[in-house]
Protein backbone atom coordinates (compact mmCIF):
# COMPACT_ATOMS: atom_id res chain seq x y z
CA UNK A 1 0.00 0.00 0.00
CA UNK A 2 1.49 3.41 -1.06
CA UNK A 3 0.22 6.94 -0.64
CA UNK A 4 -2.34 7.81 -3.80
CA UNK A 5 0.49 10.88 -4.80
CA UNK A 6 3.69 12.27 -4.39
CA UNK A 7 4.53 14.41 -1.59
CA UNK A 8 4.88 17.71 -3.43
CA UNK A 9 1.96 17.10 -5.10
CA UNK A 10 -0.06 16.90 -2.30
CA UNK A 11 1.25 19.86 -0.47
CA UNK A 12 -0.06 21.61 -3.42
CA UNK A 13 -3.07 19.92 -3.24
CA UNK A 14 -3.91 21.07 0.54
CA UNK A 15 -2.50 24.17 -0.64
CA UNK A 16 -5.28 24.64 -3.03
CA UNK A 17 -7.79 23.02 -0.87
CA UNK A 18 -7.50 25.34 2.01
CA UNK A 19 -6.11 28.42 0.44
CA UNK A 20 -8.90 28.21 -2.67
CA UNK A 21 -11.33 27.49 -0.32
CA UNK A 22 -10.70 30.10 2.89
CA UNK A 23 -10.52 32.76 -0.37
CA UNK A 24 -14.22 31.87 -1.83
CA UNK A 25 -15.41 31.57 2.12
CA UNK A 26 -14.10 34.70 2.75
CA UNK A 27 -15.85 36.33 -0.62
CA UNK A 28 -19.04 33.94 -0.04
CA UNK A 29 -19.83 35.66 3.73
CA UNK A 30 -19.02 38.92 2.33
CA UNK A 31 -21.81 38.91 -0.27
CA UNK A 32 -23.96 37.60 2.45
CA UNK A 33 -23.09 39.86 4.61
CA UNK A 34 -23.62 43.12 2.50
CA UNK A 35 -26.99 41.63 0.61
CA UNK A 36 -28.51 41.35 4.35
CA UNK A 37 -26.45 44.18 6.12
CA UNK A 38 -30.17 46.25 5.35
CA UNK A 39 -32.13 43.82 7.54
CA UNK A 40 -33.45 45.15 11.23
CA UNK A 41 -31.22 44.09 13.47
CA UNK A 42 -33.66 43.87 16.22
CA UNK A 43 -34.47 40.64 14.58
CA UNK A 44 -32.36 38.40 16.70
CA UNK A 45 -32.51 35.89 13.78
CA UNK A 46 -30.48 38.47 11.39
CA UNK A 47 -27.83 39.17 14.15
CA UNK A 48 -26.83 35.56 14.25
CA UNK A 49 -26.90 35.67 10.20
CA UNK A 50 -24.14 38.24 10.49
CA UNK A 51 -22.50 37.33 12.85
CA UNK A 52 -22.04 34.23 11.38
CA UNK A 53 -20.97 35.43 8.06
CA UNK A 54 -18.44 37.71 10.09
CA UNK A 55 -16.93 34.52 11.52
CA UNK A 56 -17.25 33.06 8.39
CA UNK A 57 -14.92 35.43 6.97
CA UNK A 58 -12.32 35.35 9.89
CA UNK A 59 -12.25 31.91 8.91
CA UNK A 60 -11.48 32.39 5.46
CA UNK A 61 -8.80 34.64 6.36
CA UNK A 62 -7.37 32.32 9.03
CA UNK A 63 -7.43 29.56 5.91
CA UNK A 64 -5.83 32.13 3.80
CA UNK A 65 -2.78 33.04 6.53
CA UNK A 66 -2.33 29.40 7.11
CA UNK A 67 -1.18 28.60 3.51
CA UNK A 68 1.06 31.71 3.29
CA UNK A 69 3.08 30.78 6.75
CA UNK A 70 3.17 27.09 5.10
CA UNK A 71 4.82 28.73 1.94
CA UNK A 72 7.13 31.43 3.98
CA UNK A 73 5.33 34.45 2.23
CA UNK A 74 4.59 36.00 5.83
CA UNK B 1 -62.72 30.20 11.48
CA UNK B 2 -60.04 28.14 12.62
CA UNK B 3 -58.19 26.48 9.39
CA UNK B 4 -56.85 23.13 9.60
CA UNK B 5 -52.72 23.38 8.70
CA UNK B 6 -51.64 19.95 8.01
CA UNK B 7 -47.84 18.85 10.06
CA UNK B 8 -46.11 17.17 7.28
CA UNK B 9 -44.69 13.75 8.68
CA UNK B 10 -40.98 12.98 7.73
CA UNK B 11 -39.49 9.63 8.02
CA UNK B 12 -36.75 9.19 10.07
CA UNK B 13 -35.58 6.64 7.04
CA UNK B 14 -34.87 9.11 4.50
CA UNK B 15 -32.16 9.86 2.15
CA UNK B 16 -30.64 12.62 3.87
CA UNK B 17 -30.60 10.76 6.99
CA UNK B 18 -28.82 7.69 5.44
CA UNK B 19 -25.76 10.01 3.52
CA UNK B 20 -25.39 11.54 7.34
CA UNK B 21 -25.05 8.45 8.80
CA UNK B 22 -22.20 6.87 6.14
CA UNK B 23 -20.51 9.22 7.21
CA UNK B 24 -19.67 6.79 9.87
CA UNK B 25 -17.86 4.26 7.31
CA UNK B 26 -15.63 6.67 6.95
CA UNK B 27 -13.95 6.35 10.40
CA UNK B 28 -12.57 2.97 10.13
CA UNK B 29 -10.57 3.63 7.51
CA UNK B 30 -9.54 6.78 8.94
CA UNK B 31 -8.42 4.97 11.52
CA UNK B 32 -6.37 2.24 9.78
CA UNK B 33 -4.66 4.93 8.21
CA UNK B 34 -3.02 6.91 10.57
CA UNK B 35 -2.26 3.84 12.72
CA UNK B 36 -0.44 2.68 9.64
CA UNK B 37 1.07 6.29 9.24
CA UNK B 38 -0.49 6.91 5.91
CA UNK B 39 -1.07 10.59 5.96
CA UNK B 40 -2.80 11.05 2.48
CA UNK B 41 -5.03 8.76 2.76
CA UNK B 42 -6.45 9.66 6.04
CA UNK B 43 -6.93 12.82 5.12
CA UNK B 44 -8.57 11.55 1.84
CA UNK B 45 -10.76 10.01 4.09
CA UNK B 46 -11.61 12.77 6.57
CA UNK B 47 -12.33 14.42 3.41
CA UNK B 48 -14.75 12.06 2.31
CA UNK B 49 -16.75 12.53 5.71
CA UNK B 50 -16.67 16.62 5.44
CA UNK B 51 -17.78 16.35 2.13
CA UNK B 52 -20.53 13.60 2.79
CA UNK B 53 -21.54 16.26 5.54
CA UNK B 54 -21.94 18.62 2.57
CA UNK B 55 -23.47 16.57 0.20
CA UNK B 56 -26.74 15.53 2.89
CA UNK B 57 -28.01 18.74 3.14
CA UNK B 58 -27.98 18.90 -0.67
CA UNK B 59 -30.23 15.49 -0.54
CA UNK B 60 -32.26 16.98 1.80
CA UNK B 61 -33.34 19.99 -0.22
CA UNK B 62 -33.82 17.58 -3.49
CA UNK B 63 -35.56 14.67 -1.82
CA UNK B 64 -38.02 17.27 0.41
CA UNK B 65 -36.79 15.36 3.41
CA UNK B 66 -35.52 17.99 5.70
CA UNK B 67 -36.42 17.72 9.46
CA UNK B 68 -35.46 18.17 13.13
CA UNK B 69 -34.73 15.11 13.56
CA UNK B 70 -32.63 15.29 10.72
CA UNK B 71 -30.98 18.55 11.73
CA UNK B 72 -29.92 16.95 14.92
CA UNK B 73 -28.77 13.63 13.78
CA UNK B 74 -26.17 16.05 11.48
CA UNK B 75 -25.49 17.96 14.49
CA UNK B 76 -24.40 14.58 16.90
CA UNK B 77 -22.43 13.02 13.95
CA UNK B 78 -20.65 16.03 13.37
CA UNK B 79 -19.55 15.69 16.87
CA UNK B 80 -18.75 11.99 16.95
CA UNK B 81 -17.41 12.11 13.67
CA UNK B 82 -14.94 15.50 14.01
CA UNK B 83 -14.50 14.49 17.84
CA UNK B 84 -12.99 10.73 16.81
CA UNK B 85 -11.01 12.23 14.09
CA UNK B 86 -9.39 15.23 16.62
CA UNK B 87 -8.91 12.27 19.53
CA UNK B 88 -7.25 9.96 16.99
CA UNK B 89 -4.47 12.05 15.81
CA UNK B 90 -3.54 13.27 19.06
CA UNK B 91 -3.23 10.24 19.88
CA UNK B 92 -0.93 9.57 17.95
CA UNK B 93 0.89 12.47 17.83
CA UNK B 94 -0.10 14.15 14.90
CA UNK B 95 -1.81 17.17 16.34
CA UNK B 96 -1.09 19.13 19.90
CA UNK B 97 -2.99 17.72 22.58
CA UNK B 98 -3.85 20.84 24.30
CA UNK B 99 -5.84 22.55 22.36
CA UNK B 100 -7.34 19.51 21.16
CA UNK B 101 -8.49 19.05 24.87
CA UNK B 102 -9.93 22.68 24.66
CA UNK B 103 -11.78 22.04 21.63
CA UNK B 104 -13.44 18.95 23.02
CA UNK B 105 -14.32 20.53 26.64
CA UNK B 106 -15.65 23.44 24.35
CA UNK B 107 -17.93 20.50 22.32
CA UNK B 108 -19.07 19.23 24.95
CA UNK B 109 -20.18 22.28 26.47
CA UNK B 110 -22.46 23.14 23.70
CA UNK B 111 -23.97 20.16 23.28
CA UNK B 112 -24.98 20.53 27.16
CA UNK B 113 -26.41 24.28 26.01
CA UNK B 114 -27.79 22.15 22.86
CA UNK B 115 -29.50 19.83 25.80
CA UNK B 116 -31.00 22.85 27.71
CA UNK B 117 -32.33 24.76 24.61
CA UNK B 118 -34.17 21.64 23.83
CA UNK B 119 -35.36 21.44 27.02
CA UNK B 120 -36.54 24.97 27.05
CA UNK B 121 -38.35 24.54 23.57
CA UNK B 122 -40.13 21.53 24.94
CA UNK B 123 -39.73 20.02 21.38
CA UNK B 124 -36.94 18.43 19.62
CA UNK B 125 -35.34 21.17 17.99
CA UNK B 126 -31.78 22.43 16.65
CA UNK B 127 -30.71 25.97 17.48
CA UNK B 128 -29.61 26.94 14.10
CA UNK B 129 -26.14 28.90 14.65
CA UNK B 130 -24.96 30.55 11.34
CA UNK B 131 -21.24 31.06 12.88
CA UNK B 132 -21.19 27.28 14.56
CA UNK B 133 -21.96 26.02 11.02
CA UNK B 134 -18.47 27.35 9.51
CA UNK B 135 -16.69 26.17 12.81
CA UNK B 136 -17.98 22.73 12.30
CA UNK B 137 -16.69 22.88 9.16
CA UNK B 138 -13.49 24.45 10.40
CA UNK B 139 -12.84 21.22 12.63
CA UNK B 140 -13.39 19.19 9.31
CA UNK B 141 -9.78 21.31 7.64
CA UNK B 142 -8.69 20.95 11.37
CA UNK B 143 -8.21 17.08 10.81
CA UNK B 144 -6.91 17.59 7.26
CA UNK B 145 -3.97 19.77 8.47
CA UNK B 146 -2.74 17.33 11.19
CA UNK B 147 -2.99 14.53 9.09
CA UNK B 148 -1.11 16.38 5.93
CA UNK B 149 1.31 18.18 8.36
CA UNK B 150 0.28 21.72 7.18
CA UNK B 151 0.74 24.33 9.50
CA UNK B 152 -0.50 22.56 12.11
CA UNK B 153 0.38 24.39 15.54
CA UNK B 154 -1.05 27.55 13.82
CA UNK B 155 -3.93 26.05 12.98
CA UNK B 156 -4.73 24.53 16.32
CA UNK B 157 -4.01 27.00 18.33
CA UNK B 158 -6.04 29.69 16.87
CA UNK B 159 -9.15 27.42 16.62
CA UNK B 160 -9.92 26.94 20.40
CA UNK B 161 -10.47 30.83 20.37
CA UNK B 162 -12.42 31.26 17.71
CA UNK B 163 -14.78 28.39 18.86
CA UNK B 164 -14.65 30.18 22.60
CA UNK B 165 -16.16 33.56 20.98
CA UNK B 166 -18.92 31.69 19.06
CA UNK B 167 -19.69 29.53 22.15
CA UNK B 168 -20.14 32.46 24.20
CA UNK B 169 -22.64 34.46 21.53
CA UNK B 170 -24.58 31.03 20.80
CA UNK B 171 -24.47 30.77 24.77
CA UNK B 172 -26.78 33.73 25.23
CA UNK B 173 -28.89 32.75 22.63
CA UNK B 174 -29.51 29.30 23.60
CA UNK B 175 -30.17 30.00 27.56
CA UNK B 176 -30.81 33.27 27.74
CA UNK B 177 -33.08 34.81 24.99
CA UNK B 178 -36.51 33.56 24.32
CA UNK B 179 -37.22 30.69 21.66
CA UNK B 180 -38.93 31.31 18.38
Amino acid sequence: MTEPMSATTFSWFITIAVGGLGAAWFVYDAINLARSIKLDRADPIVRDRHFGYVMGMLIGVIGVVGVLLFHGVV
Amino acid sequence: MAVAVAQRQVSAWNPANAVTASRFLTLPPFMWAVVHGYHQWATLFMLVCGLLDKADGLVARVFDCRSAFGELFDAITDALCYGFGLVIVAAYGWAPAVPVVLVIALGVANIAMRVVYVRRAGRPTNYKSYAMERLVAYTGYLIGFATSGFEVTYYYWVFPFVMLAILSYDAKRMLVDPIP
